[in-house]
């Protein structure tokens, strides 16, 4: 082997070392996924949902959640039935029908709140976001739980 | 027909009203519960604000359900271990929960505005795993409105978390300290 060859190697491998490093770099900061910029998995009404959780919570879970936590992107289209602010000081609207048990949860982000400006009770909404857990009756708290969304936006104007 | 109409309403009205939960049970959806760990190699820090808990003032009994899934961390890798069916199996155990009570009932006035000293025991699960939870928790009544701050330490391994070898041994503490808010409203 030349002085040129083994040269050659040590470049190789020295690159080689440098772009692992670049990966696992890159890979332990990767940043949250940009639930807003990915695509919707499922178009549902707040109503189909609920119902999908009520009839059966474990075909539900094994649909709509994934298991490294970066469940499924849900459009959920319903009528608001509340508006509030978590202690996050994110906007929280509940999505529900009269006739339905539980409603649909959705979580606002700091930087999306905005959209909830002018909404108001009873308007119907279509709102995207990831899907954290399901609907039921809890025996314990002695009520529904809703289905929870979060890192929600609105993706289309009210149009009552 | 107007008869059996008359009876859905009579029966859905029944129905409604056996559903309603009673005054006395508070209800919070303005929760924070965070967890810390803390090693030598990184702190991880996660934030769920979506936890459901009841409050019955008569009877002392506290209820926490915990959806998993909204443990949001700083970085998306730490998150994608957390959710893992190594870790929390979150897919699998969506939620976890607490069962307690409030030991100490006769010493909080739930109609007077203060500090009130509570013990709470109970159990929570976590993955299927339930073990029992005694710790200190401080209510405040502010104009009525009732909150619970607590703080407890939990071991991973009594919940089945157990990580023998490899990164996550040595970044994540074995012990990690649990922050515990909740605003009740009516």
């Amino acid at each position: 082997m030349n002085k040129k060859t083994k040269k050659r190697i040590l470049y190789v491998f020295l690159i080689g070392i440098v772009i692992a490093v670049s990966i696992v770099y890159y890979l332990f900061n990767m940043p949250q996924r940009d639930v807003q910029s990915t695509e919707t998995d499922f178009t549902l009404s707040a109503d189909q949902i609920v119902e999908a959780y009520l009839t059966d919570a474990t075909l539900a879970n094994n649909t709509y959640l994934q298991e490294d936590g970066d469940s499924k992107v849900m459009a959920i289209t319903g009528e608001i039935f509340s508006i509030n602010t978590d202690l996050n000081n994110q906007k929280v609207i509940r999505l529900k029908s009269s006739t339905s048990k539980a409603g649909v949860s959705c979580t606002f982000t700091q930087s999306t709140n905005a959209s909830v400006d002018g909404l108001k009770i009873g308007d119907i909404i279509t709102v995207k976001g990831v899907i954290r857990s399901g609907a039921g009756y809890d025996e314990d708290l002695e009520m529904y739980e809703d289905v929870i969304i979060e890192k929600c936006d609105l993706i289309n104007n009210k149009n009552k | 027909m107007k008869k059996v109409s008359f009876t859905a309403i009579v029966l859905s009205l029944f129905l409604l009203t056996s559903f309603t939960v009673t005054q006395d049970k508070l209800v919070s959806k303005s929760t924070h519960i965070s967890f810390y760990s803390h090693t030598s190699v990184e702190d991880i820090v996660a934030n769920n604000y979506k936890v459901v808990s009841t409050l019955e003032t008569t009877t002392g009994n506290i209820v926490y359900s915990v959806p998993m899934q909204s443990f949001e961390f700083e970085k998306s890798l730490m998150q994608k271990h957390y959710n893992s069916k190594k870790f929390l199996d979150t897919k699998t155990y969506p939620k976890a929960k607490f069962i307690g009570t409030i030991t100490n009932l006769e010493s909080i006035d739930f109609t007077k505005d203060g500090s009130y000293n509570a013990t709470v025991t109970g159990k929570l699960t976590i993955k299927d795993q339930t073990n029992p939870i005694n710790e200190k928790a401080i209510i405040t009544v502010t104009g009525g409105k009732v909150s619970l701050d607590t703080k407890m330490n939990l071991t991973l391994s009594d919940y089945g978390v157990v990580f023998s070898d490899g990164k996550p041994s040595e970044n994540i503490a074995k012990e990690l300290e649990v922050t515990v808010k909740a605003v009740y409203g009516n």
